[in-house]
């Protein structure tokens, strides 16, 4: 809009026909009679040159000098251009001439000035709204698709960041694989030498007792010495022709060492002494896959209501392979024949477990499970928590005050789908934990733990970022309906309704997701090394995906949501999540998984301790015989 | 599986009524491996034992030193544990130490007398450990673990 039009507007804003009247004016003085005037019938007037108007009456009378603005001005007053005469096309003061009229503007009616009003601004309003309308619909499906873009971009993070760690792990695994390998080999190699040596003694000593027996022997050489028994010589040529360093191994070692440079790898750390494989070779088939994970993010735009989703059970049910989630074990009771497990952080997120076919029946999840970071002070309702969200297959971290919790968040801002913050704390309480977080991560949805509740509390922590309130005591029911609430994409049968509300309700307003993780994901020394000590709980749950045959995958066959936990508890998990760093036996286990398609169900029915609804449905009934059995 | 109970517990659990929400405190029983195996369960509750005996003792010395702001907190920190474990008399004297330790009544309106203050912390402080001994006793005994 023209500064012109404005003065113009405002000037006759507040008397509507101040506009008219100044039209009036300019047109009473006769030294104007060329440039313009009153038409010839004096129901109109005329601009006879339009550019001396412009430049000289305008300015005097309007205070602008925009003839545009003008002639707005006076189409706002309902003032109409007289059209040329049909006949000769010819306008009868002029070619250059504008003639405007105006029912009641007419030169021997001063008095009726006050008849011509401004034009109800109405349509023109109108047209504002729609304007703004349509431009705030194409900014909300921008924003959305910016948000989708944003979700899009986390997710290819993660899946690098997992990737990244899911490299080092194996480069270590490896590592650690050669050097036992190396170690079998001296070992053999003593062992071979002793055996020589004791056979060459034994046969010296019947020799020398026994001259008469020494062409028995065939292994005397025609110079007298022994030749040593053929099984020994076997091994030794066997060992002879494994050994020497071969090319892939320094690469590995520059690999590690690079790794080991990034940062600090408690992981490396842990995973070096683990113990070998009974499992590796289908951990090598799970990490093989990842890369189809992450096809699968860049084809499948993320988010709910694009209508396709990549993680339904039919796509699923088609995945040839599958891997079992990585439980962490890497408690104390790491020992031979465990699974080596990868670290601690890395494996859980390396490996969502493809749903496999066995997995649907299983986990409430889909091809990813959430990873929550429960921040808690007490230890008992900490460690409950944690119980709680394992036993619903979900990665769980403990933080003991706001301090850690932010120390966490910072160290990996996007490691995190889910943060239950209680409030109370020492050093840091959970709303300035909260305000802190938000920072660095405005989109994970963090919900209060509290027994206050009254509104102000309320109000304070949604101010501060907080998502949600979970009320103390939490119960099982309520942890896992707020994680359904807030994570419904990691379902593996998400609600139908859009989520992106929800999804985005904190971030996707404008702010991007936190960009880089990779600055200083795990890798920075210090907050890794913390997060992966003392609370050696990333216990992912191990999502018993057991691979199975893709004959399994009918999600008919079971439907939804999942038994899973009975089986969790009953399967491998049970060390990883519950009974602090107890080991099951997993390493055993994991690779039996792979050997049937039918273990899933088997297990299940043999566990049996939980029927196959949701886990939210009755558990307290038909998992606990006591109570029931009293009443 | 739910019909027959190998460790008894159905013996057990009737005496759990009355301190006990048996439903808050069934939840923590689920999380164990089996029935047989308490392990988890009981290690919780083993573990607030000992936390409530401290905060019992920090109690008595928050309330010797007339630090009702301490005491507020120490009721709050305990009120946590005992909610989750469903000890619901504990909880409830625990949530009221923590209000009279802000100098509120017990519906929350401020309370500016706190010599008042301190002697209904006193006053509920006795009830909180007669409370809580019944409820230790109770699981205890649940756990087939008598206190020594």
């Amino acid at each position: 809009m023209p500064e012109g039009d404005m003065a113009v507007a405002q000037g006759s804003s507040n008397n509507s026909s101040d506009f008219v009247r100044k039209l009036y004016k300019m047109l009473e003085d006769p030294n104007y009679s060329e440039v313009v005037r009153w038409g010839d019938g004096g129901d109109s007037f005329v601009v006879l040159e339009n550019e001396k108007f412009t430049k000289t009456i305008l300015p005097k009378h309007f205070k602008h000098s925009n003839f545009a603005s003008f002639v707005r001005q006076l189409n706002k007053y309902d003032f109409h251009k007289v059209r040329q005469s049909e006949e000769n096309g010819q306008s009868p003061y002029g070619k250059e001439a504008w003639e405007f009229k105006h029912p009641a503007f007419r030169a021997d009616a001063k008095n009726n000035l006050d008849n011509i009003r401004r034009k109800a601004p109405a349509p023109r309003k109108n047209q504002a709204t729609e304007d703004q309308f349509s431009s705030n619909t194409q900014i909300a499906a921008l924003s959305e698709t910016l948000a989708a873009t944003q979700q899009q971009v986390q997710a290819l993070q993660d899946s690098y960041f997992e990737m990244a760690h899911a490299n080092k792990v194996f480069v270590d695994e490896i590592m650690h694989l050669q050097k036992m390998i190396k170690a079998q080999n001296s070992v053999n190699n003593e062992l071979v030498n002793h055996l020589g040596k004791i056979d060459h003694e034994r046969r010296h000593a019947r020799a020398t007792s026994n001259h008469s027996n020494q062409f028995n022997g065939n292994n005397i050489m025609s110079d007298g010495t022994e030749e040593p028994p053929v099984e020994l010589r076997r091994a030794r040529d066997i060992l002879n022709s494994v050994s020497g360093d071969h090319i892939p191994e320094k690469d590995l070692r520059q690999m590690s060492i690079q790794f080991q440079q990034i940062g600090a790898s408690p992981d490396s750390a842990s995973s070096s002494s683990m113990m070998g494989p009974p499992g590796s070779a289908g951990m090598q088939n799970n990490y093989i896959h990842d890369p189809m994970n992450d096809l699968r993010h860049m084809v499948y735009p993320v988010g709910q209501t694009i209508g396709i989703d990549p993680f339904a059970a039919e796509h699923m049910g088609n995945i040839p392979y599958n891997r079992p989630l990585s439980q962490n074990n890497m408690g104390p009771g790491q020992g031979p024949g465990a699974v080596p497990e990868p670290g601690p952080a890395a494996m859980p997120t390396a490996s969502p477990p493809v749903g496999a076919p066995g997995a649907q029946s299983t986990s409430p999840w889909g091809q990813k499970k959430p990873r929550v970071l429960l921040v808690e002070d007490d230890k008992i309702c900490s460690r409950i928590g944690s119980k709680f969200l394992a036993q619903y297959d979900c990665g769980v971290e403990v933080a003991r005050d706001g301090l850690e919790a932010v120390q966490k968040i910072n160290a990996n801002p996007s490691w995190f789908d889910l943060i239950f913050m209680d409030i109370v704390m020492p050093h840091l309480d959970g709303v300035s934990a909260t305000a802190m977080i938000r920072e660095v991560s405005p989109r994970v949805p963090i919900i209060a733990m509290t027994s206050n509740i009254n509104q102000q509390d309320l109000e304070m922590y949604f101010h501060w970022g907080m998502r949600d309130v979970l009320a103390k005591p939490f119960t099982k029911e309520g942890m896992i309906g707020k994680l359904k609430k807030h994570l419904p994409s990691f379902l593996r049968n998400p609600p139908q309704e859009p989520v992106m509300d929800q999804m985005y309700s904190n971030g996707g307003t404008g702010q991007p997701p936190t960009p880089g993780p990779f600055a200083n994901p795990n890798m920075s020394l210090p907050m890794s090394a913390a997060s992966s000590g003392p609370i050696a709980k990333f216990e992912t749950t191990p999502v018993q995906s057991p691979s199975t045959s893709t004959s399994w995958h009918s999600p008919a066959q079971l439907p939804h949501a999942s038994p899973n936990m009975g089986q969790d508890q009953g399967g491998y998990l049970t060390a990883g999540s519950g009974g602090p760093m107890a080991m099951t036996p997993g390493g055993t286990q994991r690779p039996q998984q792979y050997a049937g398609g039918m273990i899933p169900a088997m297990s299940a029915q043999q566990m049996g301790h939980m029927p196959d609804d949701g886990p939210l449905r009755n558990d307290s009934v038909s998992m606990v015989p006591d109570p029931k059995g009293l009443g | 599986m739910s019909s027959d109970n190998h460790d008894g517990g159905d013996s057990n659990l009737p005496d759990l009524g009355d301190a006990i929400d048996i439903v808050t405190f069934s939840q923590i029983l689920e999380m164990d491996d089996s029935e047989d195996d308490r392990e988890f369960s009981q290690s919780i509750v083993f573990g607030f034992f000992e936390q409530a005996e401290e905060t019992f003792e920090k109690m008595d010395e928050a309330l010797e030193a007339k630090n009702l702001d301490e005491l507020s907190k120490l009721g709050h920190f305990l009120k946590g544990s005992s909610a989750t474990l469903g000890l619901t008399k504990v909880k409830d004297s625990c949530e009221k130490i923590q209000r009279y330790g802000k100098k509120e009544n017990e519906d929350g309106t401020p309370e500016t007398d706190e010599e008042l203050c301190l002697s209904r912390v006193t006053e509920t402080m006795k009830s909180l450990r007669t409370e809580y001994s019944e409820a230790e006793t109770t699981l205890r005994k649940f756990f087939n673990t008598p206190a020594v």
